[in-house]
């Protein structure tokens, strides 16, 4: 870059701060209601009244009240909308299911002792267990089930029941009482 | 710094820099964000008029501020106050950050509306409503013409220096505020702005050129 360029870069800047301060001074003047506007000579008197012309036609217009209002109710319904899942999750955490590969989070899950992974194989080995035999007894009783004279025939000790209760019978019968 | 001084605590002064002047607002709103409400109160006309004098059609401007207050709603919880001491009391990086949403709204609008021929400007400000201000004592003594070459001026502008012009007299943005909406620097903001209103300068100075020759043309016309 050559010393003209420079220069010439630097004079940009000078007067395009010049013009700046120029602005403060004309926008705060609006803001007082001051009805003279500031003069700066060291700035071009063209762009001096380019900025009063803009200053002037470059009001700030408000959209119409129904669109305000329109808008309001959107923006409330969207408020609404961004509240409610908020308010649900406030009240209650949700944790993540432990798995053997991650470190399980002691606080979150506020365990009195023992760690957890080493408990799971446990429970799981429990509910299998009471499953087998759950379903052993099931088998059992169908096959029972199944047999059709088991019910009707009698055990040995059911025969020698009998055998002795007749017995007795008898003797009273003949009043010899058994034999001598 | 507390230091005890014959039993009682001397507290030295210390500044105490409001860095945003929404930031109560905002934390509000982020608690409720039905408290955005009065967010959207304070800054409803300063987008609405920057949407209305980029687009020049009020449909328009009214899609895009709706567009930019229901995603600064929707974003509010990842917005993160960025002013700094220096940028004085009355910074407000809320005002910017809303006004870099209206910016990319505005330029999808657009972009969507280049090929659809858009309504005069005057028409455009004539849906809305002006609101008055300190302008008016100025506005008297600036003629109606003017202004209109005025806002056709500003119209032929370049999309960077017109924003930048419209940002600084519609909405008084501080050139550092001006220079975060456009990521520009602030220096290259106060350039576009000189150049802007140079521009403007040359059309208004065109024009009366224009209207002087209008007029002796028709003095010379006249019968004497």
């Amino acid at each position: 870059m050559t010393a003209p360029h420079l220069s010439e870069r630097d004079g940009t800047q000078v007067e395009a701060l010049i013009a700046d301060r120029y602005l403060d001074g004309l926008l705060a003047a609006g803001d007082r209601r001051a009805t003279d506007a500031p003069a700066d000579a060291a700035l071009d008197p063209d762009v001096r009244e380019a900025a009063r012309v803009l200053r002037a036609a470059l009001v700030r217009v408000h959209p119409s009240f129904r669109f305000e209002e329109r808008l309001a109710g959107r923006l409330a319904d969207l408020a609404a909308a961004q509240a409610a899942p908020a308010l649900t999750s406030g009240g209650g955490q949700v944790l993540a299911f432990p798995s053997a590969a991650q470190p399980v989070d002691r606080a979150a899950v506020d365990l009195a002792s023992g760690p957890l992974p080493a408990r799971r194989p446990l429970i799981v080995g429990g509910a299998i267990t009471s499953a087998a035999i759950s379903i052993v007894g099931v088998a059992w009783v169908a096959w029972r089930a199944s047999r059709p004279g088991s019910s009707r025939a009698p055990g040995v000790m059911g025969r020698a029941a009998r055998t002795a209760h007749a017995r007795r019978a008898a003797a009273a019968f003949t009043g010899l009482g058994g034999p001598a | 710094m507390v230091r005890p001084v014959f039993g009682r605590a001397e507290r030295a002064a210390e500044p105490v820099v409001v860095l945003d002047r929404d930031r109560r607002l905002v934390e509000a709103a982020r608690r409720d964000p039905a408290q955005f409400d009065a967010l959207y109160r304070k800054y409803l006309a300063q987008v609405y008029a920057f949407a209305l004098y980029e687009l020049a059609d009020h449909h328009a401007a009214e899609d895009a501020t709706e567009r930019t207050f229901l995603r600064a709603l929707a974003a509010l919880p990842r917005f993160r106050e960025q002013a700094q001491p220096e940028d004085g009391p009355e910074a407000s990086t809320f005002r910017v950050w809303l006004f870099r949403i209206a910016r990319n709204v505005i330029a999808n609008e657009r972009r969507t509306r280049r090929r659809q021929p858009a309504e005069s400007l005057d028409a455009a400000l004539g849906a809305g409503l002006a609101i008055a201000d300190g302008t008016d004592i100025e506005a008297q003594a600036v003629t109606r013409d003017e202004a209109a070459h005025a806002l056709r001026a500003l119209r032929a502008l370049p999309d960077d220096r017109r924003r930048a012009l419209l940002l600084r007299f519609v909405d008084e943005m501080s050139t550092a505020e001006i220079a975060e909406v456009l990521d520009r620097s602030e220096g290259a903001v106060r350039v576009l702005i000189h150049r802007g209103l140079a521009g403007v300068a040359r059309e208004l100075g065109r024009d009366r050129g224009r209207d002087r020759g209008a007029a002796s043309g028709h003095g010379r016309g006249s019968p004497s």
